[in-house]
């Protein structure tokens, strides 16, 4: 019997990498079943092929990132020592950027694109920066923004009687004044439910909002940034409407900001992807400081530019943001009245300006 | 999980309806000279001299102060020998022979409350200092320096909160001797010149307060409040509990004296009561044996000096399995691991923990920020790690290291099972570099 040597702390919680993982993904599972349900074999395969490029390549990675010791020359032996460093978080991990990208992709998107778009995320944006909790990126924020800017014919979105047009979202960039009539052929009840043209994942609000509360529950993500990016979002979208007037002389403002909030993968965006705590700041105020900066640029690219997959790309600029948040020099974790002063300040500043942009209230 | 965790589990409810042990057999008592405070030290008695219960025998010497040392049983001085310390040194030890008769100390006579009534502040130092006791909370630190504060102090918190999951040294001691422990915090309020007196316990542990409650009926004439703290951990952290016990927010890196505030652990307001009233040092100490490496976990009343073996060999000794031993003398968050099993009881070590070496294979990093949350001084522990593992000392610096209590609390939270205390560590060596 020989002692061992240790340190304190001598116990560990029962938590682990692998709970949080299966977390978020149970938490998309009802996504998943209600992809297939609506768009059927089309969107089985391509969240089948989403998965196995992802964690193919994860797994690939990480064998080949692991240094063998070359006194070893067995080629099977190199292998046996390789293959023995994997754990199922070179699984997991994968499967769950897989599964959000496949909800972010229209169910008819050609299958190369999708090919291409995983293979850019799990690679470039993953691999590239060194494996799980390296990236600096979201990786199928990534993977989707690529295939958006490259194969921008491939979207097409099918609805339930609609065969093809564009996302409820698109056909409103260009004017707000638009969205009550809308409302008339897609009501809020059908975004809440997931009757809406979409991508596979992001059409159906109440799943989404149930999946949320399901991982904020067992703490599988952050509260915080989530209902950070979705309060600046709101804020500045509420402000905005008031410059449209037949809105506001209609009385429909809240269902315009509703409208806002429920579509065009806001939700989506919001539960299951910023809060990947990889690419999140690390403190509490941190986070919400991301939430609003996320939410603030989608609010901008909806109202000023014309992508429909602005949420993912202002999750992509707020990922730069991240280590600028984080900087030792001014990262807390106690929250202070200078932070919630800046961030009433930082809100309300951008609405101004948003509304001075829009032309002030009607 | 990205969350605060605040509580741990405790692992008190199995061993403290275990019985006491009182063990008094022990043939060869073993009294180090020196310790991690007091480098130097020697004794000041000669093989084969006969000593008694409460007799000195020795001196450590510590940068600034002295400690007494005395024998906690009657028999013979029989040589010196080296043991592990708890804190893992190996130092020098006296050794008297136990004759198992424990004769006292002429000196050793009860003071009269008269006697008690007309000390003044400086036969209150020199009794402590006298009596050789230190925070037997784990600190070690001489209580007689305490009491030599130049800062007027208005209140005396006595820590009864014992935090650290496993131990129930504190515990069974408030149960046993509640009253002698209120006793001595009237002593240490008098030897202070404080007006309050406060005990924390832990609110979980009703019946602590209860026995406390009742003791601090015979003592009306003195301000004494019995304070039912949190459960969570770090409660029993000096500054947590004098923030719990009397509200006030004392800084890291001030002293609680300038604050007007001094913290005795339980054990030590007890060494009061023995050394005002008995004129006595503390002899004996709680010390429980634990851990899944041990046949049959058991609590002791040992004196000190008793070696550590003896009580393993009583427990049933060794699990025989083929796995490595962790021996962690003190809790599981904060204690020493040990490479000999060759120690002894002092009077700041509480337990000893054997657990079969498991280890744990630890994942990257996800930023999950549970470290974070957790920290109770507000550190960033993950983004130390990073600063360190960049060797960025200004980083390190900026982002407050040596604050860092070593609780245990960010390796214990992390997802990823890093080791991120031990790394506090580092970061904190490597800047001092
Ligand atoms: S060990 Fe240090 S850094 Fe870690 S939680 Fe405790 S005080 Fe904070
Ligand atoms: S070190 Fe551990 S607890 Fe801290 S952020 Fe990283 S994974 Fe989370």
């Amino acid at each position: 019997m020989n002692y061992a040597k240790q340190t304190s702390p001598y116990i560990r919680k029962e938590t682990s990498v692998k709970r949080m993982m299966f977390d978020v993904l149970i938490a998309l599972l009802p996504l998943v079943v209600f992809a297939v349900y609506r768009f059927g074999m089309d969107a089985l395969v391509r969240i089948i092929l989403s998965a196995v490029i992802f964690v193919g390549v994860d797994v690939v990675a990480a064998l080949l990132k692991v240094k063998v010791h070359p006194s070893v020359k067995d080629k099977k032996e190199r292998f046996k020592l390789r293959w023995k460093t994997l754990t199922i978080n070179h699984v997991s991990a994968p499967l769950v950027s897989s599964v959000i990208f496949a909800m972010i992709i229209p169910s008819t998107l050609p299958i190369y694109v999708l090919i291409v778009g995983a293979l850019f995320g799990s690679i470039i944006a993953k691999a590239f920066f060194g494996g799980l909790g390296s990236n600096i990126f979201n990786p199928a924020a990534v993977a989707r923004v690529v295939i958006g800017l490259s194969f921008v014919t491939a979207f097409n979105y099918v609805g339930i009687d609609v065969t093809s047009s564009a996302t409820p979202l698109a056909a409103v960039n260009d004017s707000l004044a638009s969205i009550p009539a809308m409302l008339e052929s897609y009501s809020l009840k059908d975004l809440f439910l997931g009757n809406i043209p979409g991508s596979m994942g992001e059409i159906s609000s109440i799943l989404i909002i149930l999946g949320g509360l399901y991982m904020f529950i067992r703490k599988a993500a952050d509260f915080r940034v989530t209902v950070s990016m979705i309060l600046s979002f709101t804020v500045i979208m509420f402000v905005a409407t008031l410059t449209v007037k037949p809105i506001v002389d209609n009385g429909q403002i809240i269902e315009t900001v509703l409208y806002q909030v429920l579509s065009g993968g806001l939700l989506f965006g919001a539960v299951f992807m910023v809060t990947d705590p990889v690419t999140s700041p690390v403190t509490k105020p941190g986070r919400w400081i991301y939430g609003l900066v996320v939410g603030a640029i989608v609010a901008a690219i909806r109202l000023f530019g014309a992508l429909p997959e602005g949420v993912v790309f202002a999750i992509l600029l707020g990922n730069i943001f991240v280590p600028l948040i984080d900087y030792y020099k001014w990262s807390k974790n106690k929250y202070s009245w200078k932070f919630i002063l800046g961030y009433v300040v930082s809100l309300s500043v951008v609405s101004l300006i948003v509304l001075l942009a829009l032309g002030g209230i009607k | 999980m990205i969350e605060k965790t605040r509580y741990i589990p405790d692992g008190k409810k199995e061993r403290k309806n275990q019985p006491v042990i009182h063990y008094l057999e022990a043939e060869y008592l073993y009294f180090p000279t020196t310790d991690l405070r007091c480098p130097a030290g020697e004794s000041c008695v000669v093989d084969g001299q006969y000593v008694k219960v409460g007799e000195l025998i020795g001196t450590r010497q510590g940068g600034f102060f002295e400690q007494p040392i005395h024998s906690t049983v009657s028999g013979y001085i029989v040589g010196s020998e080296k043991k592990v310390h708890s804190s893992g040194q190996t130092v020098d030890c006296v050794i008297v022979q136990n004759d198992k008769k424990y004769v006292l100390y002429e000196n050793c006579v009860s003071r009269t409350e008269e006697e008690i009534d007309a000390l003044t502040k400086e036969d209150y130092i020199k009794i402590i200092k006298d009596s050789g006791l230190s925070g037997l909370g784990g600190s070690g630190f001489p209580t007689y320096i305490k009491l030599e504060t130049k800062h007027p102090i208005h209140t005396v918190v006595g820590n009864g909160v014992e935090c650290e999951p496993h131990l129930i040294s504190d515990y069974k001691l408030i149960l046993e001797r509640a009253n002698r422990i209120v006793e001595g915090l009237t002593y240490a309020m008098r030897a202070t010149g404080a007006k309050k007196g406060i005990i924390a316990v832990k609110k979980k542990y009703p019946e602590l307060y209860e026995v406390l409650e009742n003791a601090r009926q015979s003592f009306t004439h003195f301000d004494i409040e019995i304070k039912r703290v949190g459960n969570h951990y770090p409660a029993g952290w000096e500054l947590d509990t004098i923030k719990s016990a009397t509200g006030i927010k004392v800084p890291q890196g001030k002293l609680p004296a300038e604050y007007g505030v001094t913290v005795f652990n339980v054990a030590t307001l007890y060494g009061f009561y023995r050394a005002v009233k008995r004129r006595m040092p503390i002899t004996e100490r709680f010390f429980s044996i634990s851990g899944d490496g041990i046949k049959s976990p058991k609590n002791f009343q040992v004196r000190i000096g008793t070696p550590v073996r003896d009580l393993i060999a009583l427990a049933g000794g060794y699990t025989e399995t083929d796995k490595n031993k962790v021996l962690i003398c003190g809790g599981p968050m904060m204690g020493n691991a040990l490479q000999s099993d060759d120690i002894v009881v002092t009077k700041t070590a509480t337990s000893l923990i054997i657990l079969d070496e498991e280890v744990i294979p630890t994942e990257p990093c996800i930023h999950c920020a549970s470290c974070v949350y957790s920290c109770p001084v507000d550190l960033q522990p993950v983004q130390i790690m990073n600063a360190y593992k960049e060797r960025d000392k200004d980083a390190i610096n900026a982002l407050g290291v040596n604050k860092c209590i070593e609780c245990g609390l960010c390796s214990f939270t992390c997802p990823s099972k890093i080791h991120l205390t031990e790394t506090m560590r580092q970061a904190k060596r490597f800047i001092k570099k």
